[in-house]
């Protein structure tokens, strides 16, 4: 049962401490299966696309692993999970760039990677991702905390045979302060974003603390908004709504959500990234991007970096970028060996055209400092 | 003591030890967890602070209400609703459709196959704008059909569509219960055909109606799918309140608190019903 490389004798000889002396002492001969076991076992806590099977499979055969992905859409469900145990569960988590920054290395719940060896991947990214890349270091810019891979602006979607692309773009979020617009949107049932869409719509920055009145202001456009809109629902509901003409835009929208429906031809509806808004700098939109570190799983599975490098080949990058679910661009797009695997029809659905300036005309998705509070108004408001 | 001892001393209760062990586990122990969290303070995240009625202060300071009473309404519509249209065809798999009944109860049954989100997004495509009934009647007859995706009628409806097994087979059962030389003898005493219904056909087939209309309640108040799907979140059920709890706001604590008030709403209207009627009194086991 015991790995014949490790005996008592030799591993005394490594050991740094006391303390891990007796810490291996505690463990007895029923913790080595566990370790042994890990080693074909990686578990993964992300968005949906890494849990698919065409990027799994290849993978688990290749290494003869048990691999699981479960996939949560939302970010602070997940972090919150490792916060309450699940840390000695997940080997990967996949979440949006501020959570390993400022809350999960922070609170020790992620590790670092070895910056020798995962940072030349980021040089072959495109060119916004080149090394030190800010939301993939911690504080002090020493730490690499994860690895960059899916992004896209976020913000919202029309029906450009509605509302023109250059009415929505130079409108921005004040197309939802129009009366005229009642009863002919939808609201994408994404809680934490639509928060920020409020903030926007209600003509302030989310990322910010916020005044009294500025939390007033939400409050009345968070009810306006809802007594205004047609239907609130998922991605899917949302792309029916907008082909069926049921609704004309919806709030909360991106390539993330719009591409399926893009892939299928319905290239009259877009994500739009306002030309200016409230938000920092003036800009009028928000992006996200995905950053995939290490959980800090005292029984870590060695199998979490080598899947870090795997998504970062050519062909696997591809496949991220189409996994089921929703179509996004991805970081790898710099490297011409992973560019050139996508079709024109691909990279229509995800709106490349149009991608550079809308991620300049977008700030980075943060941390809203009063969400809790904003939240549950936002709640509150939709039983009115 | 004595009365333990004497209670383990009888072999079938040791040997039911190991069940009961495990049913403890499997279901107190997750209430137990549940009602432990209600008395956390809001969003924390673990067992061990100091109990507090925060949790249930808010929701009886908010607007909570609006979710339970919709919940509560809309299960009870539908539990009136599905009593009206199974009963009839319950008589008629029982008694009319002879040989057809088989067909007709695996056309009822079928449906259970498919996941219920499935089924209601088929039904979305049928309302939708340009869908299969607004689309043909446009093109057939140039009519425009109003808007009933998205509405709490489409709720209703999805919710009537979803439990209607489960109302329609017990009630099934309770009036296959009624013996035909009752029916029989009311006939020859001179009953007329409503006062056989009424006297003799309704009272005993109660058991299935009660059976049925308690279990499409249980079920209908626990509904969510209906309300997202088909409403398009126009009301939001107390489910849905507990889902967003324990999701996006984080707050475990105030699901918990939801979720025990929910089952203690629901656990005191049922234990009134069947206090009301004893289901082993109308059953004849006692």
């Amino acid at each position: 049962m015991f790995d014949s490389h490790l005996t008592r004798r030799n591993f005394m000889k490594t050991s740094a401490s006391v303390a891990a002396t007796f810490a291996a002492s505690q463990m007895g001969p029923f913790s080595r299966p566990a370790y042994a076991a890990r080693d074909k076992e990686l578990n993964i806590l992300c968005w949906e696309g890494y849990n698919s099977a065409q990027v799994l499979d290849p993978f688990r055969s290749s290494k003869s692993a048990n691999v699981k992905a479960e996939s949560l859409t939302n970010d602070p469900t997940m972090i919150n999970r490792l916060r309450a145990g699940e840390i000695n569960v997940w080997d990967l988590i996949n979440v949006n760039n501020p959570w390993a920054r400022k809350i999960m290395m922070p609170e020790k719940l992620i590790k670092p990677l070895d910056r020798a060896k995962f940072e030349p991947y980021f040089d072959k990214m495109l060119p916004q991702f080149k090394p030190p890349y800010k939301w993939a270091m911690d504080d002090s810019g020493k730490e690499l905390l994860g690895m960059a891979q899916r992004f896209g602006p976020y913000s919202f979607v029309v029906n450009t045979d509605k509302i023109s692309r250059k009415t929505a773009e130079d409108q921005g979020w004040d197309l939802f302060n129009d009366p005229k617009l009642a009863g002919r949107f939808g609201i994408l049932e994404s809680d934490d974003w639509n928060v920020f869409g409020i903030c926007a719509i209600a003509g302030f920055d989310p990322y910010k603390p916020h005044s009294a009145e500025e939390v007033a202001k939400f409050e009345e456009t968070a009810k306006r908004v809802l007594k205004n809109k047609k239907v609130v629902g998922d991605i899917a509901t949302m792309n029916q709504a907008l082909v069926s003409g049921e609704i004309d835009c919806h709030l909360t929208g991106g390539s993330y959500s719009v591409s399926p429906a893009r892939a299928d031809g319905h290239l009259n509806l877009r994500a739009i990234t306002p030309n200016k808004g409230p938000f920092a700098g003036g800009k009028g939109g928000i992006a996200w991007i995905e950053i995939t570190s290490v959980v800090n799983n005292p029984v870590s599975s060695p199998l979490a970096e080598q899947f870090l490098e795997y998504v970062q080949d050519p062909a696997v990058a591809h496949t991220v970028a189409f996994a089921e679910g929703t179509f996004n661009p991805v970081a790898q797009m710099g490297n011409p060996e992973c560019f050139k695997l996508f079709s024109k029809e691909q990279l229509e659905a995800i709106q490349w055209d149009s991608l550079d300036e809308e991620m300049a005309r977008s700030v980075e998705y943060d941390i809203v400092p009063d969400y809790d509070k904003l939240l549950d108004i936002w709640n509150a408001a939709k039983k009115t | 003591m004595s009365g333990d001892s004497s209670f383990l001393a009888q072999p079938g209760r040791r040997a039911a030890i190991p069940i009961m062990v495990l049913l403890l586990l499997g279901f107190v122990a997750p209430l137990l967890a549940v009602v432990g969290f209600s008395f956390m303070p809001p969003r924390t995240f673990g067992l061990w602070h100091e109990p507090s009625l925060e949790n249930y202060e808010r929701i009886f300071s908010d607007n909570t209400y609006v979710s339970l009473l919709w919940s509560l309404g809309l299960a009870s519509l539908t539990v009136v609703l599905l009593a009206l249209i199974c009963y009839p065809v319950a008589y008629g798999l029982v008694r009319v459709f002879g040989r057809w009944s088989t067909a007709l109860t695996l056309l009822f049954t079928i449906p259970l196959i498919v996941s219920e989100n499935i089924r209601l997004y088929g039904w979305v495509l049928f309302f939708i704008k340009g869908g299969v009934l607004p689309g043909t009647l446009k093109a057939l007859f140039g009519v425009e059909m109003g808007d009933f995706l998205f509405t709490p009628a489409a709720v209703l409806f999805g919710m009537v569509y979803v439990y209607l097994p489960f109302m329609l087979f017990p009630m099934t059962l309770g009036i296959a219960m009624v013996p035909n030389q009752m029916r029989e003898a009311a006939r020859d005493l001179g009953a007329t055909r409503w006062q056989v219904f009424r006297e003799v056909e309704l009272p005993l087939s109660t058991p299935g109606l009660m059976i049925g209309s308690l279990l499409t309640f249980v079920l209908a108040v626990g509904a969510i799918a209906e309300a997202k799907v088909l409403g398009g979140q126009r009301i939001i059920p107390i489910t849905h309140d507990i889902e967003i709890a324990f999701t996006y706001a984080q707050n475990w604590p105030l699901g918990a608190a939801l979720a025990v008030l929910l089952m203690l709403v629901v656990s005191v209207l049922v234990l009134t019903v069947l206090k009301r009627f004893d289901l082993d009194q109308i059953l004849g086991k006692r």
